[in-house]
């Protein structure tokens, strides 16, 4: 049994029948081709997977396709516009907030989240915003340092 | 210079193996593993699974049509079981289907039963019942029974230190695609692409060039995917080889921490003889490697122990005695240090014995022992460009010590119940394969009429920066901007026979490759510009800035000029480079030799505060000053530095390996097992890199990073054990690793604890106090 749902991608609206188990990352993998966010553990432990649904960051690797019908979902590939990226974006390449890359998409959509609602968050802030998120190859400063460059880049 | 990497990273962009545009008729496949760590197969039936809707095929040992032996140094490990299983997780059958979840849930219709024979854990068991790989190793300097009569105080003691998880955010993962004719190209996450080519073509029977591997980039290896990255890609060729379709595997976490090897965890006796001044004069050392089901490359590791068994102290009278021994657990493998810290840590420890009971504080014994110029290390290397003093000097004058200690007693004084501890951390680490005909790369350079350039070496990128750093090194060899360079993939058709990324040499190998390469092409062309301006000195003209000058003045010329030119006079624009890190031996039979390159020293102070009711703790600093020659690229080799010592912190603290007596993971899962979150580094963290340390070898005067800072973290044990001290002083802490809050708690109240509650003086002097 395959049940259809509509949801919105980046500003583009998406209408496909899907199996009622599949998962949210996997449907924006395979079905969508959206390979930008990545499966690191499969039980919501590690954030590699973050996404936006509704404004929320949410863990894409533990909510069913179904669930979000309807919504509306950012994921890193909606980030960039014409070509610009991004504040985060800016910051996680300037401080270099990166090493493999794996993680980084799941950082930069928490970041984002944590931004949207608070455009000037202190260290502590940051921290608390990518508590749900691993990173094996920094020591997380650089990356606290990117979320820093992009704030003040916005308020700027 | 930042990665393109980098770019591609932040926009969602870079591409990992399962990320590659899937090609027609894609299979899915999962593992079947033995559940149990030891004992003979009775009865194995998969035709349930082969029945399945949606399945393909159910491979087992049967269908390899090849060798069914795979092993980095011996090839002693089964792809798929035959008779007997030797751990849990090891490889049984292959389920390929339509979806990787097809895969999954037919692999529960397998039925396995095993006659269960006994389980080994222990790597002293081990060596007693003589379950060894290779002989036992034993390194040694001077005469260390004739000098224990001269020593003033001598003490024992024992270490343990667990394991560790690699948790490369990226999975191990694999994709193969049947090519033309008999060829099958494989997409592996890879640290040692031609490993892979190598067991591909032995499983399969054929020669190697008919697979051909690719490595686009890891999301992390940290020595993971240095030999365990092969039997996935195994896996998926023989799929590919019997069903014709393109195959991927991919494995999840809890598959991943269940099946693949990890840091060795190690027991070890030391026993340190010393002056009542704090010379060390002689020291003995036993080691045992837990070294799992399969020798993968724990004799190798074991050799790196030994060397680094005396980290970077010079003892005349040292008797260093090593064992890998075989458990009924995954094979554990390379990680970032290779059985170094081990050795380090067991170092440390005797030192901080031996400090205990001389009543001395543990940095003044360790600063007597440095190593100094012209020493001779216990593998018969001298002792040449030591940096041992002067990292040491420059830590104690720029992060003023003496005060800091001071600041850390008086806290002390003024709390009950909190406590902080500061520690020294010293390190020297060779650099160079110990294997010494790994310590070889080439490169392929390929310079286009448009004036841009290819670059493919043996090297894999996986968050190092290496290709930042090939990028670095490239544009200032040809003297162009580095935008003009792309550094291809890592593939087995365009670099034959490299050296897995490793031992920190990647850079060191694969940069000196490519500018042996980029030599030749620019050699060429500077001799046709003499000949086309009738210069008399063809060495005395330069590339830089994209132009072309000759002794110091511009000649007109640009890049794209001279290249068009040079491409029309039919010169040869490509080369290929090779490079053998020179100067280097080891003889195993004497175990003395020149094995290292150069070394690279360092040396950190880090502080903790630990709260001794409850066993939790911070690492408050850690400050390092590193030696890495000259630095390439900044950002990138502090990244490094950073990456490591959290990796190194994480080992001793919060990482904690578990298995059971029947060998199972208790720590399979990142609910389970913990590596270091955002909280857990130290706020103040400072770096300072040695000024005017330039390493002869390069490329351009830089040393390799990618594993010595690890080794800083070894402090943070000593540090909170200081704090213990600090609460409440005795001589029997265990050196045991990983330090976690639980079983500092274990400790500081073994007595209360086995008496089932706190003194209740200790809770009422701590309510009074902070």
């Amino acid at each position: 049994m395959e049940i259809p749902i509509k949801v919105t991608v980046n500003g583009e609206v998406y209408e496909h029948r899907v199996e009622p188990r599949m998962l949210l990352v996997t449907f924006l993998r395979e079905v969508l081709g959206l390979t930008g966010t990545h499966v690191g553990c499969d039980t919501s432990s590690c954030g590699a997977c973050t996404i936006l649904m509704d404004g929320k960051a949410v863990k894409s690797c533990t909510l069913l396709a179904v669930q979000a019908d309807g919504a509306e979902l950012l994921t890193m590939e909606g980030l960039a516009r014409n070509g610009e990226l991004h504040p985060i974006q800016e910051g996680f390449w300037r401080e270099h907030g990166l090493q493999c890359g794996f993680c980084t998409p799941g950082m930069i959509m928490a970041a984002y989240q944590l931004l949207e609602e608070n455009a000037s968050p202190d260290e502590k802030e940051i921290r608390r915003a990518l508590e749900g998120n691993y990173c094996r190859c920094t020591g997380y400063h650089n990356i606290v340092k990117s979320v820093q460059y992009a704030a003040k880049k916005i308020n700027r | 210079m930042k990665s393109t990497d980098a770019i591609l990273h932040t926009r969602g962009e870079s591409r990992y193996v399962d990320d590659l545009p899937q090609p027609e008729g894609l299979l899915h496949a999962a593992v079947f593993f033995s559940p149990i760590a030891h004992g003979r197969i009775q009865n194995f039936d998969v035709s349930r699974a082969r029945q399945s809707e949606g399945v393909v095929a159910v491979l087992t040992a049967e269908d390899i049509p090849g060798e069914n032996q795979i092993g980095p140094l011996i090839p002693d490990q089964e792809l798929l079981a035959e008779e007997e299983v030797v751990y849990i997780g090891q490889p049984v059958a292959l389920i390929v289907a339509q979806t990787a979840e097809t895969a999954r849930k037919a692999a529960g219709r397998i039925v396995l039963d095993v006659e269960e024979y006994p389980v080994i854990t222990d790597p002293r068991e081990a060596y007693q019942k003589g379950q060894i790989f290779g002989t036992p190793r034993t390194f040694q300097l001077g005469d260390v029974d004739a000098a224990w009569p001269h020593c003033e105080v001598v003490v024992e003691g024992h270490c343990e230190v667990g394991g560790q998880e690699h948790v490369y955010l990226e999975t191990q993962r694999a994709r193969a695609v049947p090519g033309e004719g008999r060829v099958i190209r494989v997409y592996s996450s890879t640290q040692s692409p031609y490993a892979v080519q190598k067991h591909v073509a032995r499983v399969l029977g054929y020669p190697n060039h008919l697979i051909e591997v690719d490595v686009l980039r890891l999301g992390g290896g940290f020595g993971g995917k240095e030999d365990q990255a092969t039997p996935w890609a195994c896996l998926t060729a023989l799929a590919t080889w019997y069903t014709g379709h393109p195959v991927e595997l991919v494995l999840t976490r809890q598959e991943d921490m269940l099946m693949t090897g990890k840091r060795h965890p190690y027991c070890s006796d030391f026993k340190i003889g010393v002056t009542r001044e704090g010379k060390i004069l002689a020291y003995e050392v036993r080691h045992y490697q837990n070294a799992g089901a399969a020798a993968d490359l724990s004799p190798a590791i074991l050799e790196r122990t030994l060397f680094h068994s005396t980290n970077s102290y010079y003892i005349p009278n040292v008797r260093l005695f090593a064992v890998s021994c075989r458990t009924h657990l995954p094979p554990f493998t390379a990680f970032r240090g290779f059985g170094g810290p081990q050795g380090m840590f067991v170092m440390e420890a005797a030192i901080a014995r031996v400090a205990e009971a001389l009543g001395m504080p543990r940095e003044e014994i360790q600063r007597k022992n440095l190593l100094q110029e012209n020493d001779l290390f216990p593998y018969g290397q001298r002792v040449v460009d030591c940096r041992a003093r002067r990292s040491w000097d420059v830590a104690m004058e720029t992060y003023r010590f003496s005060a800091w200690k001071k600041r850390v007693e008086q806290f002390n004084r003024k709390h009950f119940h909190r406590k902080k501890g500061l520690a020294v951390m010293p390190i020297c680490f060779g650099i160079s394969f110990t294997a010494t005909f790994l310590n070889q790369a080439s490169a392929l350079v390929h310079v286009y009429t448009d004036g841009s350039v290819s670059i493919s070496t043996g090297g894999v990128e996986m968050g190092q920066g290496l290709r930042a750093n090939i990028t670095t090194i490239a544009a200032r060899a040809l003297g162009i901007r580095p935008e003009r360079i792309k550094i291809e993939s890592t593939n087995t058709t365009r670099i034959a026979n490299m050296s897995p990324s490793a031992a920190s040499a990647t850079t060191v190998l694969n940069g000196n490759a490519t500018l042996l390469a980029i030599r030749q092409i620019v050699s060429r062309l500077k001799s046709m510009i003499a000949r086309e301006l009738n210069l008399s000195d063809p060495d005395r003209v330069t590339i830089h800035d994209e132009k072309v000058w000759y002794r110091g003045s511009q000649t007109g010329w640009t890049w794209t000029q001279l290249v068009q030119t040079a491409y029309g006079k039919r010169i040869n624009l490509s080369a290929q480079g090779f490079f053998a890190t020179p100067g280097i031996y080891f003889d195993k039979q004497k175990e003395k030799g020149r094995p290292f390159a150069y070394h690279v020293y360092g040396t950190a102070i880090l502080e903790v505060t630990l709260d001794c009711l409850r066993g939790i703790y911070t690492i408050d600093a850690v400050k390092i000053v590193h030696d890495l020659g000259r630095p390439l690229n900044r950002l990138i080799d502090l990244g490094q530095v950073e990456g490591g010592l959290a990796q190194g912190l994480g080992w001793m603290t919060v990482e904690e390996l578990l298995f059971d007596e029947k060998g199972r993971n208790l720590s399979s899962a990142l609910a389970t097992y913990k590596p270091p979150d955002v909280y857990f580094m130290p706020d103040d963290l400072q770096v300072t890199f040695l000024e005017n340390a330039d390493e002869p070898i390069g490329p351009y005067g830089n040393k390799a990073v990618g594993e010595p800072p690890f080794m800083y973290g070894i402090g943070v044990f000593f540090a909170l054990r200081q704090a213990m001290q600090a609460f409440r002083p005795r001589k029997d802490y265990e050196f045991k690793a990983p330090l976690t809050p639980e079983r500092v708690l274990l400790e500081l109240h073994r007595e209360e604890v086995r008496q089932g509650c706190l003194r209740p003086a200790t809770v009422e002097s701590a309510r009074q106090s902070d």
